[in-house]
C-alpha cells in the first residue's frame, strides 16, 4: 500500500525536532521557566466533581484534567488538530488507515512507559463509555503492530476524522491499559501530563505537583493549545473552587490565589488599575445562544420563528447579559477560525419590530404563548432570556419566561418536545471545535431543536454532509457558509454574540496565557 | 433553626383564662418591644399593601442605560444590574415575603392544630403522628425545604408548601403538649365523664385553652418563614422570576457586591427589619401570654 | 438507664425507615435528568437512553426502592452518580469538616450566648440589658447567607484579616483552620447565639425571682456568690437541652454558609446533590445525617436524664 506521509503544519516535524534536541533542551528550559519552584493556587468558578475525563464534559474537569492527561491528538492554540502523544501520523492513500507512531520515552505518572496497548485500552474505554463516543463510530478496528505503533482502520474514508478524535470537549485522554475496564467516574487519574495528582476533594479542591518523569513534546515551540512543549515550572498547583464571584476576585486581591477565572465585567476595570494584578482576556470564548423548539407551537411555524429573529436587538441583549463585555458575532464560528463566515448575517441583529409584526400577521399568529426556558443558575442565560422576552413583547409576541434550576431546565430541553419554545445556553467548546462540530447539534441524530421525527432540515443536512465528509477544505468551508445561511433562514438556532473569558493573575505570575481551558504548564512565579 | 419544642415550656404556656381579655390587650399595648415590633411589621405591611401605589417604577422595567445607578432622588435605593429600580423591587418583594409568611402561618394554624389536637387527644393516633413528625424533623430543615421546592418548581405555592412541611411538625408538637396538659384538667375530665362528644370537648374546652402557646409559636413561624423563603429564593427555588423577592435580589446582586454593594445591602436590610419586627412581636406576645416569666413586674 | 437508652434507640428505627422513604419519595418527584447533566452537549437521544439505563434510572420506583433497601442491609448506601464515589465513604469523608465547624460554632454560641444572656439578666432592665437584647435580636433576624457575603467583603477584602473561604483540616494546620473556619462559624453561630442569649436571660430571670434566691439575698450574700452557688446549676438544666438542639442544627451543616464560604462539608454536599439530582447521594446522605442527628438527640436525652433523675421515671 502506498502511504502518504502527512506533514502539515498541524503535524509533528520529527526530523527538525530531533535536530533541535541536541542543544534545545537546556536553552528551552531557561526560556520556558524563568524560575522553577513555588506553589500556585488557581481560583475556579465551578465545582469539580470528577477527574474522569472520558465521562465528563464539564469545563471544571478539563481545567484540571488537561494538565494531568494528554491525548494522541488534540487542538492547538487556534483549535486546529495537532499531534501530541504521537510523533507522526501516516494516512493511507485510500484515506482509511491512520498509523500513529508514539512519542518515545513517554511515561505515565506510575512510572510505566506509554505503549500502543495503553492507547488501545483508552480508545476501548472511550468507545464503551466515553461521552462523545460517536466520534469513534467511523472506526472499523484498531491494531497495535508494535509497542510504538497504533493503527486505526476506518470503515470508509472520512475527511473530518482527525477533527473528531482531536476534539477537546471530552478528549480521549490516554490512560494506562489496566484502566480500560474502569467504570464511569472510576478512572484512576494517572496520565502522562506534566502534573500528577496529589489530592482531590470533590467540590473543594484538587492539588497537583510536578511530574518529574515528564517528557515534553518538542515538536512545537512552547505551548500551543492543549499541545506543544509543556513544562511544569511550579512545584504544586492547587485548583480551588471559589464559586462566589466576589470572594473569588477578593481572594486574588488579597493574594490568597494567584490566578482566577471568570472575573465579573464590573471588577475588570478595578482590577486592571491594581498594580499587583494583571487582567488577561480571551476575547472570543463562548457563543451566547438560544435555539427554538420545532415541535411546539407556535415555534413550529417558520414565519413565527422568523418574526422572533427579526424582533431582536443583539446589542442590547449582549450588553445586559455580559454587563457590557461582548462582541457581536453573526456566525457559529468566531473570527479567525478556519470556518468563520458571515453568510446569512443579514438576518442577524435586525432589530425590526415592524417586520416582525408583518411576519406574524402572515403566520396567522394569534397571541399564542412563547415559553423561554432558562435558568437562574447561569446568570447570562437568565438575563438573555429576560431581555429577549421584553424585545419580543415589544413586537407583539406573547413571550413568557420559564425559569427552572439547571438540571430541570436542561433535562426538559433534552427530553421533552413540549412545554418550551426556546432554550438558552452558551456554546463554548461546541463553537471552539470548528465547523462541523459547531453545527453538529443541529444535525441528525443529535438535533437539539427537536425537528419532527428527529429529522433535521434536508437542505441543511446536505451541506452538513459535505462539511463533515469532503476531503477538500474549500468545499467544506463553502458548505459551512451555506449551512449557516440555512440555519439563519430557518431559524434553527439564534446566536446573540460572543462573550470573552476574563481572567486575572497576580503581577508575579509569568507565562500564563488564557485559553478555553486552564493551562498551568510553563507558568512560573517571579520572585 | 430551633423552635420551642420542649413539653414543659409549652405546657407552662397553657392558661385557664381566655387570651382575649382586655387586660391582655392593655398589657400588650404597654409592652415596649411588642409595640416596636408592631411598628416595624406595620411599616413592612404598608410597603407591601401600597406597593403598586408608592413604587416609582414598574419593578420589572429594565433600563440598561441606567444600570448600577447609586441611590438618588430618582432611584431612591439605586438601580440594579439591569437598571431596575431597587426601591420598587423591595416594595413588591415585601408583598411576596409577607404573602409567603402568611401562607405558611395559615397552613401551620390549620394542620398544626389538626394534627396536634388529634395526636394529643387520641392516644392511638399519637404514636403514628408523632413518629411521622419525628421523621420530618430528623431532616435538616433547609435541605428538606430545598428538596420539596426542587420537586415542585419555583413558585409562591412551592415556597409556602415546602416551608409549611418543615414547620407543621413543630407546631403540631407544641399543640399536642398543650392538649395533653389541658386534657387532664378536672373540668375537661368532667365533661368527658359526662359523655360529651369528642369534637365538642376539643373545640369548646381544650383548644381555646391552647391558644396562647399557638399564637406565640405562629409568630415565630412567621419570622422563620420569611427568613427561609429568602434562602429558597436565594437558591432560585422560591419565587417565580416575574415576582421580585428579597432573597432573589441578593442572589442577583452578589456578583456585584464589590462594585455595587447596594444591590445586596438593601434587600438584606429589608429581610432583617421584617424578621426583627416579627421577633419583637413574638417576644411581646410571649411575655404577656406566658405566666411563667414575669419580665415586666 | 440502659433500658431507657435501648428503648430510645428502638424507637429511632421506624423513624429512620420513614426518613428513607420520604427522601426517596421526594427525589422521585423531582424533575430533571442526571443523565442529561452527565452526557454533555453533544449527546444523541440514543446515548442518553443508554446512559440512563447504565445508571439504573429507567427502572421503576419500586425496583429502585427495593435495590436501595437491599443494599442498605449490606451497609451499602450506593454510589454517587456525579462523584463516582461510594456515598457512605464520601459522607464519612466530609463529616469531620462539618463537625469541626459545628463544634467551633457551638463553642462560640455557648461562650457568647450564655454570657450575653447572663449579663442581660444581671443588669435586668438597665442599659446593658437593652444592648445585649438588641444584639441577640439582630442575631436571630439577620439572614446568615447575607451576613456571610457582607463579612467576606468586610473582613477579607477591605481589611484582609481572614481568607475568603475554603477549608484547612485542623490536624494539618490548626491556625489555618481557625482562620478559614472563623467566618463560616460566626455566620452559623449568630442566630444560635441570639436564641441562647434570650433563653439564658429568661431562665436566669425566672430563677433569680424565686424564693430561695430571695432568701439568699436577704442573708446578705454577694450577688456573684448567689449566681455561681445557687442559680447556675438550675440555669444549666434547660440550657443543656437547647444546646443539644443547637448542635443538631449546626451539625446538619448549613447548606448556604458552606456554599458561600466554599467549605466542602455535608451541607454543601447534600445541597449540591439535590441541585444536581444525584439520587443515591441524596438518599444515602440524608439517611446518614438523620441517623446521626437522632443518635445525638438520644445522647442529649440521656445526659438530661442523668442530670435530672425525674426524667427517667416518665
Amino acid at each position: 500500500m502506498k502511504m502518504a506521509r502527512i506533514k502539515a503544519r498541524l503535524l509533528a516535524c520529527t526530523a527538525v525536532a530531533a535536530g533541535l534536541l541536541s542543544w534545545g533542551v537546556a536553552a528551552a528550559q531557561a526560556e520556558i521557566c524563568g524560575r522553577k519552584g513555588g506553589d500556585l493556587v488557581f481560583g475556579m468558578e465551578a465545582k469539580l466533581s470528577t477527574l474522569d475525563q472520558h465521562v465528563n464534559a464539564a469545563n471544571a474537569t478539563r481545567n484540571v484534567a488537561m494538565n494531568i492527561f494528554e491525548t494522541l491528538m488534540t487542538r492547538d492554540e487556534n483549535m486546529a488538530p495537532v499531534l501530541d502523544l504521537a510523533d507522526s501520523l501516516d494516512i493511507s492513500q485510500d484515506g482509511k488507515t491512520y498509523t500513529f507512531k508514539l512519542r518515545p520515552g513517554v511515561k505515565f505518572h506510575n512510572g510505566k512507559p506509554l505503549t500502543s496497548a495503553d492507547v488501545a485500552g483508552s480508545f476501548a474505554r472511550y468507545k464503551r463509555i466515553g461521552i462523545d463516543r460517536s466520534a469513534l463510530d467511523a472506526i472499523d478496528r484498531w491494531e497495535t503492530p508494535d509497542d510504538a505503533t497504533f493503527r486505526i482502520i476506518l470503515k470508509e474514508p472520512r475527511a473530518t476524522f482527525l477533527e473528531s478524535i482531536s476534539a477537546s470537549t471530552v478528549p480521549i485522554v490516554i490512560v494506562p491499559a489496566d484502566q480500560s475496564n474502569a467504570e464511569p467516574t472510576q478512572l484512576k487519574p494517572i496520565g502522562t501530563g506534566p502534573f500528577e495528582l496529589v489530592e482531590f476533594v470533590a467540590d473543594s479542591h484538587v492539588k497537583v505537583k510536578r511530574f518529574d518523569g515528564y517528557v515534553p513534546n518538542k515538536s512545537l515551540k512552547g505551548i500551543s493549545g492543549f499541545a506543544g512543549q509543556k513544562e511544569a515550572c511550579l512545584d504544586t498547583v492547587t485548583f480551588r473552587t471559589l464559586a462566589e464571584p466576589g470572594a473569588r476576585t477578593a481572594a486574588l486581591e488579597t493574594g490568597e490565589v494567584q490566578i482566577v477565572e471568570d472575573v465579573p465585567t464590573l471588577s475588570r476595570e478595578r482590577l486592571s488599575k491594581n498594580k499587583d494584578i494583571k487582567v488577561v482576556q480571551l476575547d472570543y470564548a463562548g457563543l451566547n445562544l438560544t435555539y427554538p423548539n420545532f415541535s411546539q407551537a407556535p415555534t413550529d411555524n417558520l414565519k413565527v420563528r422568523q418574526a422572533i429573529l427579526a424582533s431582536l436587538n443583539m446589542e442590547d441583549i449582549m450588553d445586559a447579559a455580559s454587563d457590557g463585555a461582548f462582541s457581536l458575532n453573526p456566525s457559529f464560528q468566531f473570527p479567525g477560525q478556519t470556518y468563520y463566515s458571515e453568510a446569512g448575517s443579514q438576518l442577524y441583529n435586525q432589530n425590526n419590530p415592524e417586520k416582525a409584526k408583518a411576519l406574524l400577521k402572515e403566520a396567522g399568529y394569534k397571541g399564542e404563548k412563547v415559553v423561554l426556558l432558562t435558568t437562574r443558575d447561569i446568570p447570562r442565560a437568565y438575563t438573555t432570556a429576560l431581555v429577549m422576552s421584553e424585545q419580543m413583547k415589544a413586537a407583539g409576541i406573547n413571550a413568557e419566561l420559564l425559569v427552572l434550576d439547571w438540571p430541570t431546565a436542561l433535562g426538559m430541553s433534552v427530553n421533552d418536545t413540549k412545554g418550551w419554545n426556546f432554550f438558552f445556553t452558551t456554546w463554548i467548546t461546541v463553537t471552539a471545535q470548528g465547523g462541523a462540530q459547531s453545527l453538529r447539534n443541529l444535525a441528525d441524530p443529535s438535533n437539539v431543536h427537536k425537528p419532527v421525527g428527529n429529522k433535521s432540515d434536508e437542505d441543511f443536512m446536505e451541506q452538513f454532509r459535505i462539511l463533515s465528509s469532503s476531503p477538500d477544505l474549500e468545499k467544506r468551508k463553502e458548505a459551512f457558509a451555506k449551512a449557516q445561511a440555512r440555519v439563519f433562514d430557518q431559524v434553527m438556532a439564534i446566536p446573540f454574540g460572543a462573550i470573552p473569558k476574563i481572567q486575572a493573575t497576580r503581577a508575579n505570575v509569568e507565562g500564563y496565557i488564557p485559553f478555553f481551558n486552564t493551562r498551568v504548564s510553563n507558568v512560573w512565579l517571579k520572585q | 433553626m430551633t423552635l420551642v419544642t420542649d413539653m414543659a415550656g409549652a405546657a407552662a404556656l397553657v392558661e385557664r383564662r381566655s387570651f382575649w381579655k382586655n387586660r391582655t390587650v392593655r398589657r400588650l399595648l404597654r409592652h415596649r418591644s411588642f409595640m416596636i415590633g408592631m411598628a416595624l411589621c406595620l411599616l413592612v405591611t404598608v410597603l407591601a399593601v401600597l406597593a403598586p401605589v408608592i413604587s416609582p417604577f414598574d419593578p420589572a422595567r429594565m433600563s440598561i442605560r441606567n444600570r448600577f445607578q447609586l441611590p438618588s432622588g430618582t432611584y431612591w435605593l439605586g438601580t440594579d444590574n439591569l437598571g431596575r429600580d431597587i426601591f420598587s423591587r423591595i416594595a413588591w418583594g415585601a408583598r411576596f415575603s409577607l404573602a409567603i409568611g402568611l401562607g405558611v402561618v395559615l397552613l401551620n394554624a390549620v394542620f398544626g392544630v389538626l394534627l396536634g389536637a388529634l395526636a394529643g387527644y387520641y392516644r392511638r393516633l399519637d404514636g403514628i403522628l408523632m413518629r411521622l413528625a419525628d421523621a420530618l424533623m430528623a431532616f435538616p430543615s433547609v435541605l428538606l425545604a430545598i428538596g420539596i421546592a426542587a420537586a415542585m418548581g419555583p413558585s409562591a405555592m412551592t415556597a409556602v408548601i415546602s416551608l409549611a412541611v418543615v414547620y407543621i411538625p413543630r407546631t403540631a408538637r407544641i399543640l399536642r403538649s398543650s392538649v395533653l396538659v389541658v386534657k387532664e384538667m378536672e373540668y375537661v375530665q368532667a365533661s368527658i365523664g359526662a359523655g360529651a362528644h369528642d369534637i365538642q370537648i376539643l373545640c369548646r374546652h381544650i383548644l381555646p385553652n391552647c391558644m396562647a402557646p399557638l399564637i406565640v409559636q405562629l409568630s415565630f413561624v412567621f419570622a422563620y418563614a420569611v427568613l427561609s423563603e429568602a434562602v429558597l429564593s436565594f437558591l432560585g427555588l422560591g419565587s417565580a422570576p416575574s415576582v421580585p423577592s428579597w432573597g432573589m435580589m441578593i442572589a442577583e446582586g452578589r456578583s456585584y457586591i464589590r462594585e455595587a454593594a447596594w444591590l445586596t445591602i438593601f434587600p438584606g436590610v429589608a429581610i432583617a427589619v421584617t424578621v426583627l419586627g416579627l421577633n419583637l412581636l413574638g417576644d411581646g406576645l410571649r411575655d404577656v401570654l406566658d405566666p411563667r416569666v414575669k419580665l415586666h413586674d | 438507664m440502659l433500658a431507657y437508652a435501648l428503648r430510645r434507640i428502638a424507637q429511632a428505627v421506624p423513624i429512620l425507615f420513614l426518613v428513607s422513604l420520604i427522601s426517596f419519595g421526594i427525589m422521585q418527584l423531582v424533575p430533571g435528568d442526571p443523565a442529561a447533566m452527565l452526557a454533555g452537549p453533544n449527546a444523541t437521544p440514543a446515548e442518553l437512553a443508554q446512559l440512563r439505563q447504565n445508571l439504573g434510572l429507567d427502572r421503576s420506583f419500586l425496583v429502585q426502592l427495593g435495590i436501595f433497601y437491599g443494599n442498605l442491609l449490606h451497609g451499602d448506601l450506593g454510589h454517587s452518580l456525579i462523584l463516582g464515589q461510594p456515598v457512605l465513604e464520601t459522607v464519612i469523608e466530609r463529616s469531620p469538616i462539618s463537625i469541626s465547624l459545628a463544634i467551633y460554632s457551638l463553642v462560640l454560641t455557648i461562650l457568647f450566648g450564655i454570657s450575653i444572656g447572663m449579663v442581660a439578666a444581671m443588669r435586668h432592665n438597665r442599659i446593658l440589658d437593652q444592648i445585649a437584647m438588641v444584639i441577640a435580636l439582630i442575631g436571630v433576624s439577620v439572614p446568615n447567607f447575607w451576613l456571610g457575603l457582607v463579612m467576606i467583603v468586610l473582613f477579607s477584602v477591605q481589611l484582609g484579616w481572614l481568607p475568603t473561604g475554603g477549608y484547612v483540616p485542623f490536624t494539618e494546620d490548626p491556625l489555618g483552620w481557625l482562620r478559614a473556619a472563623t467566618m463560616p462559624a460566626v455566620a452559623m453561630a449568630l442566630m444560635q447565639i441570639g436564641l441562647l442569649a434570650r433563653l439564658t436571660r429568661s431562665t436566669m430571670l425566672e430563677i433569680l425571682g424565686q424564693d430561695y434566691i430571695r432568701t439568699a439575698r436577704a442573708k446578705g450574700l454577694r450577688e456573684t456568690t448567689i449566681i455561681v452557688r445557687h442559680a447556675m446549676s438550675n440555669v444549666l438544666m434547660p440550657i443543656v437541652t437547647v444546646i443539644g438542639m443547637i448542635l443538631s442544627v449546626l451539625l446538619s451543616g448549613s447548606v448556604i454558609v458552606e456554599t458561600i464560604f466554599a467549605v466542602p462539608g455535608i451541607g454543601a454536599l447534600l445541597g449540591n446533590a439535590i441541585l444536581a439530582r444525584d439520587y443515591p447521594m441524596i438518599q444515602g446522605g440524608l439517611l446518614f445525617v438523620a441517623s446521626a442527628l437522632l443518635l445525638l438527640n438520644i445522647a442529649v436525652d440521656l445526659i438530661y436524664a442523668w442530670l435530672d433523675p425525674r426524667v427517667r421515671l416518665q
